[in-house]
């Protein structure tokens, strides 16, 4: 990491903290900050009501929401370098229509969260998978047959889901399965946080252990390949990370859009394309961001606004100043 | 140590025939081959078979009485180091990181460039005069700055034997003056170069052997002086091809 990396990376993990220590303090509940303190740090259970909120409700709550937001950016991003395409979102191979299926399908048979969250995951993983395994049959191992199954698999599960919800109930389990898909950290407790956090983890610590190859496989097969890179090894591994972060935060928080595409160009447009940079600060700013949406979810009106059409508001107004800062790039090429 | 393709056939999974047919060949180490032929001769597939990019259907590729068809593209890239034609997705990247890949083969997969490296590039980019690039990005340089800095990272690789692609389709005459000058440079050196191209006279600006292709067979093959003649031309290049030779210059042209 360079200077001006570091420099981003320490101010923007202030912030974060920052944020974090907000979103347990604001909400329907309004929480002083010397409650604040008192009720985490002490025993006094004069502010036994705060306490409970901030543990059982917000600080689960916005730990699933930071690390939804990381996941989700760094998802993206990856997806963006081994495509080569700025503009691929985490969904590409059909992981987010897969989970969604398996969430609609759990929530129409009538099942607990736990069983929604655990079908929507294999769902997207088994989506991916199904997409890979249709890539192979194309037989050319270009990555351009790996995005057409990609969108084949994607369109199948899209119109799976609309024969779902056709079926559903409309008084009941579509509305359910219509504001899961819009996204939602309502539901979260202490015990996904418990499954979510390693995974993120262990994502986030072998893609910086690998984020200098990542660059090299971002090349393309060609190039990687003859620098000697194990470049189908990489591809996999990259893709394989990047299902499991985008399906595990997806199996818990819904599909939320916008911010793998968001804040990874927020972030090169900070410090460049070179992965060694871009992965710590999609961390940083993907945690920031969805804190912030999650807040203004549940706090601008007295109803809770859904993340997806949060993410769509900001997200859209973000990526256009972005494409305007950045004209003159776009101009040239 | 030297290349000796031993009967080497390839064929496209979506194609009908064969796009190299039995081919049979021997290129000595520290030499220049310029391969030449009309397009879809099959001049690029060769390269890419070399370069370990697409698995012949039959025949070997040995370097130094090895097979190489059994190497990793690890093990693959420590021999040939390889110039594509287009580096168009490196256009978002630095001269500078761009050059460092080229280590990537003799790294772990958890380190990054030591210091040694890191002056190392720093050392080949003054050599190459490229040092007032190094801090530009890919896609802000020229096409002939494009092509020296992927032979600085090909010369970072440090393998024996370099293969270029076409590599000087895209350039103006004075950066393919630049380009061809570095690889005859290079050439002392030890290194073997392979290339590709359209145009007969790069062969003898680089001196070079040379090996005519045509429809995935070699036609001819030996040294440029004995190859770029106008009658074994005309068999490839039709009838309009003429020779002139000055004091100063040899050139293959049309009427």
């Amino acid at each position: 990491m360079n200077k001006k990396t570091v420099l981003f990376f320490i101010i923007s993990l202030i912030i974060g903290v920052c944020v974090f220590i907000f979103a347990l303090t604001v909400g329907k509940y309004e929480i002083s900050m010397s409650d604040f303190f008192k009720a985490v740090f002490t025993a006094d259970e004069s502010v036994a009501t705060q306490r409970s909120i901030i543990l059982n409700l917000r600080l689960p709550r916005t730990i699933i929401a930071a690390l939804t937001g990381i996941g989700l950016s760094i998802s993206g991003l990856l997806y963006q370098e081994i495509f080569q395409n700025k503009l691929v979102s985490p969904d590409l191979l059909g992981v987010s229509s897969g989970s969604a299926v398996g969430a609609a399908v759990a929530i129409l048979l009538g099942f607990s969260s736990a069983i929604i969250s655990l079908l929507s995951f294999c769902l997207g993983i088994v989506t991916v998978l199904i997409t890979l395994i249709l890539s192979r049959q194309f037989k050319n191992g270009k990555s351009i047959t790996l995005i057409l199954a990609g969108i084949i698999v994607g369109g199948f599960m899209s119109a799976a889901l609309s024969m779902i919800k056709y079926f559903a109930d409309p008084m009941t389990t579509l509305s359910t399965i219509t504001y899961w898909l819009m996204g939602s950290f309502e539901n979260s407790i202490m015990k996904k946080v418990y499954i979510l956090l390693p995974i993120v983890l262990v994502c986030c610590i072998v893609l910086i252990t690998i984020s200098w190859r990542i660059n090299v496989v971002a090349l393309g097969q060609e190039e990687a390949q003859t620098k000697g890179i194990n470049y189908k090894f990489y591809q996999l591994l990259i893709i394989g990370i990047a299902t499991l972060l985008t399906a595990s935060t997806v199996a818990f928080s819904g599909t939320i859009s916008w911010i793998g595409l968001v804040v990874p160009h927020l972030v090169r447009l900070i410090v460049g394309r070179d992965t060694r940079r871009t992965i710590p600060l999609c961390i940083t700013f993907g945690g920031i961001f969805m804190m912030l949406v999650d807040i203004f979810s549940r706090t601008f009106t007295s109803q809770e606004l859904p993340v997806s059409a949060v993410t769509g508001l900001f997200g859209t107004v973000i990526f256009v100043v972005i494409l305007l800062i950045r004209r003159r790039d776009y101009n040239v090429h | 140590m030297s290349i000796n393709v031993q009967h080497l056939s390839y064929k496209y999974p979506s194609g009908k025939d064969d796009v190299i047919k039995n081919l049979n060949l021997s290129i000595k180490d520290g030499t220049i081959t310029v391969f030449l032929g009309l397009n879809g001769c099959g001049k690029t597939t060769f390269i890419k078979l070399l370069a370990g990019l697409l698995k012949a259907d039959s025949g070997e590729i040995l370097y130094a009485d090895k097979k190489v068809s059994g190497l990793s593209m690890k093990e693959r890239s420590k021999i040939f180091a390889y110039v594509p034609q287009k580096t168009y997705s490196a256009d978002d990247y630095f001269v500078k990181d761009y050059l460092t890949y080229g280590f990537i083969n003799s790294l772990k997969f958890y380190q990054t460039p030591s210091s040694e490296q890191l002056d190392k590039v720093q050392t080949i980019s003054e050599r190459l005069s490229i040092t007032h690039l190094l801090t530009k990005k890919m896609g802000q340089i020229s096409g002939g700055e494009r092509q020296i800095v992927s032979i600085a990272s090909c010369l970072l690789q440090d393998t024996p034997i370099i293969l270029l692609d076409e590599p000087t389709s895209a350039l103006d005459l004075k950066n393919q003056n630049i380009v061809l000058s570095l690889l005859r440079e290079i050439t002392k050196e030890g290194k073997t170069i392979i290339l590709s191209s359209h145009n007969p006279n790069h062969a003898l600006f680089l001196e070079s052997n040379v090996v005519l292709m045509d429809k995935g067979t070699i036609i001819k093959q030996g040294l440029c002086k004995e190859i770029i003649k106008v009658e074994v031309l005309k068999e490839i290049y039709g009838e309009n091809i003429c020779y002139s030779e000055n004091l100063n210059y040899k050139e293959i042209s049309f009427q």
